[in-house]
């Protein structure tokens, strides 16, 4: 268990339209879902009513892309403002964003732009996950993104950089192993020193994904299976955490809900217990409560993780 | 020139440029957090190549970002830049996908990229980026800016109407509970999920054409149409421009009394009671309409 007493939710799946109408119509015995904040904010249409559909029977956790962490422009209270009311409306278990920055100058690049990784950038992005997780009223959960630059100015590794950031700021640590693969390869540097070096008690998530390997370099595609050097990574960070709220990730050439599910499902094998933990069904009614420990009364029954926005036109338009 | 240097004039004549004093700070570290961001953002962002993209650039590329062991910096800098435009035309094609089809692949990326420099993204949401592509489309000197701007608009709005609030329509009998007396003074409440257009061009039915895999040439002539959301789905309701006209005083917040008064002086005619039964029919079965009030002043 982490030190922020966030429960291992089990195996879940990332939230896509395209699996909207399998998911309402079947309830597949998932144990919870990660939804991309950005696409349910200003929203009122079907993708809010889906995700607060879907928050009825399953845990959710947030999982934003534009939060702008490591950014330099002033943070956008805005944006967490609404993030926050979503988070409440759909009784999210925890708010994850990653360690990066998203555009400077009013401009969002829409992408996990890299941080160097140095005395100056950690005070700053400190500071900033301190008044984040103060706002929203919860810990922020920081994950580490896949780059594909290291920087001169950078005087400390990630997994340092990481370490002393989630110190400084109290935050918990979202680990993507695919996505630690990926940057071992890009930069040069054995995952396992990588997966060893992170505080194990302030993991609150697993990612997993697949990627595209271009030979020279790695890209973060999460458009395919997860290969074993991941999967090895996964278990040795489960040796760590113990069992841990684990989800695939799969954004571009997505399959049917049942093809993404088992893919997550192989994370059984590496998980302590053998199943899933406190998500899903068996945890319906356990009275836990999300961020801001408030529960809607609605009685309604980047590849980069880019958001995705629309549903399948032909679902939505006819010509009347 | 800098403020800090000064033009020395010398009894021999002679111009030197001497620094004599700096009251200023002193120059920020290029490569601090915040103009590091500034740089990358410029490179990533730069409409041209990548080398293009860091000729550009304030800073040298190799003095920023050191090579990996099979990609030189410039490489590697290289990814985040061909993937930025890439995004944006991805999400610009989910938006606008009847558009990128009539424009073709390579004039719609082209397109883009123009768009893109003149109203980049400034919001968390990539579903903002397209706001303002009909107006760009029609200020710019493309063929068939008139058609494209159109096509433009109406996907905008199946967009706009999309993610609006939701509301739930009134029963689709509420007026039939109205006294005949007091119909005139009936003014309605709109659901927000609906838009109202007028085209210069056919370009609803293009749509519909495109969307059915047939193929339907852009005509000119002026046509109207309402998108509007029902049970969450996006439809669109094609209009003559009595009903338009009608529909969109309704909409505006006037009563049906005055709706009929405009109408009458726009068309030098009264609306006649089957016009009138069938739009109301429609549009009430359409869930147009959240509530009614009787205006009482009106009476
Ligand atoms: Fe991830």
């Amino acid at each position: 268990m982490n030190r922020f007493n966030f429960p291992d939710l089990g195996i879940g799946i990332g939230l896509r339209t395209v699996h909207y109408a399998h998911i309402l119509d079947t309830q597949p015995d998932v144990d919870w879902f990660e939804a991309l904040s950005e696409n349910y904010l200003d929203t009122g249409g079907r993708p809010r009513y889906v995700l607060e559909t879907i928050a009825e029977r399953y845990p959710i956790v947030l999982h934003g892309v534009s939060m702008s962490i490591g950014g330099t422009d002033p943070i956008d209270f805005d944006y967490l403002r609404k993030l926050k009311e979503l988070a409440r409306g759909v009784n999210a278990r925890w708010i994850s964003d990653h360690l990066c920055w998203t555009g400077v100058s009013g401009r969002n690049v829409h992408d996990l732009l890299p941080m160097p990784y140095n005395e100056e950038s950690l005070r700053h992005t400190a500071a900033r996950v301190r008044v984040i997780s103060d706002f929203l009223e919860t810990p922020l959960v920081v994950e580490n993104p896949s780059s594909y630059v290291e920087f001169a100015t950078s005087t400390m590794t990630e997994w340092d950089f990481l370490a002393a950031l989630a110190a400084e700021s109290d935050c918990g640590l979202l680990l993507d192993v695919n996505n630690i693969y990926v940057s071992s390869f890009n930069h040069g540097f054995d995952p396992k020193t990588y997966v060893d070096a992170i505080p194990a008690d302030r993991v609150v998530q697993v990612h997993l994904a697949g990627h595209a390997n271009h030979g020279t370099h790695i890209i973060d595609t999460h458009d395919n299976v997860v290969i074993d050097e991941v999967w090895q990574l996964y278990g040795r960070a489960c040796a760590r955490t113990g069992d841990v709220s684990t989800l695939m990730e799969w954004d571009a050439n997505i399959p049917d809900f049942e093809t993404v599910h088992a893919e997550a499902r192989k994370a059984e094998a590496f998980r302590g217990s053998g199943e899933s933990g406190v998500g899903g069904r068996r945890r319906k009614g356990s009275g836990e409560s999300g961020v801001g420990g408030r529960r809607k009364s609605s009685s309604k029954s980047l590849r980069h993780p880019t958001p995705d926005t629309r549903p399948p036109q032909d679902a939505e338009a006819v010509h009347v | 020139m800098s403020d800090a240097y000064r033009e020395v004039s010398r009894e021999s004549g002679v111009v030197a440029t001497t620094l004599i004093s700096d009251p200023r700070p002193p120059t920020p570290d290029p490569l601090a957090l915040a103009p590091l961001q500034e740089w990358m953002q410029s490179v990533v962002t730069h409409p041209g190549d990548v080398y293009e993209a860091a000729e550009a650039g304030a800073i040298g590329v190799d003095t920023v970002v050191l090579p990996s062991k099979t990609l030189q910096p410039i490489q590697r800098v290289g990814i985040y830049h061909s993937m930025y435009m890439l995004r944006m035309i991805e999400a610009l094609e989910a938006d606008y996908e009847a558009l990128a089809y009539a424009m073709g692949e390579h004039a719609f990326g082209h397109l883009v990229r123009e768009y893109v420099q003149r109203f980049p993204s400034r919001s968390y949401t990539l579903n903002r980026l397209g706001d303002h592509l009909p107006e760009f489309i029609a200020a710019s000197d493309l063929k068939r800016k008139t058609f494209l701007a159109d096509l433009a608009r109406l996907e905008l709005a199946m967009t706009h109407v999309f993610e609006e609030a939701e509301a739930a329509p009134m029963p689709p009998d509420a007026i039939a509970s109205v006294p005949p007396d007091r119909i005139e003074a009936l003014r309605f409440t709109p659901i927000p999920a609906i838009r109202l257009l007028t085209f210069a061009c056919n370009a609803d039915e293009v749509f519909q054409a495109w969307r059915e895999e047939r193929v339907v040439e852009p005509r000119r002539g002026k046509t109207w149409l309402a998108v509007h959301r029902r049970d969450y789905g996006v439809y669109r309701m094609p209009l003559s421009q009595e009903a338009f006209t009608f529909l969109g005083s309704l909409i505006s917040g006037e009563t049906i009394g005055s709706a009929i008064t405009k109408f009458a002086r726009r068309f030098r005619r009264m609306p006649r009671q089957q016009e009138l039964f069938g739009w109301f029919r429609d549009w009430s079965e359409a869930g147009l309409f959240a509530a009614i009030a009787i205006t009482e002043q009106e009476r």
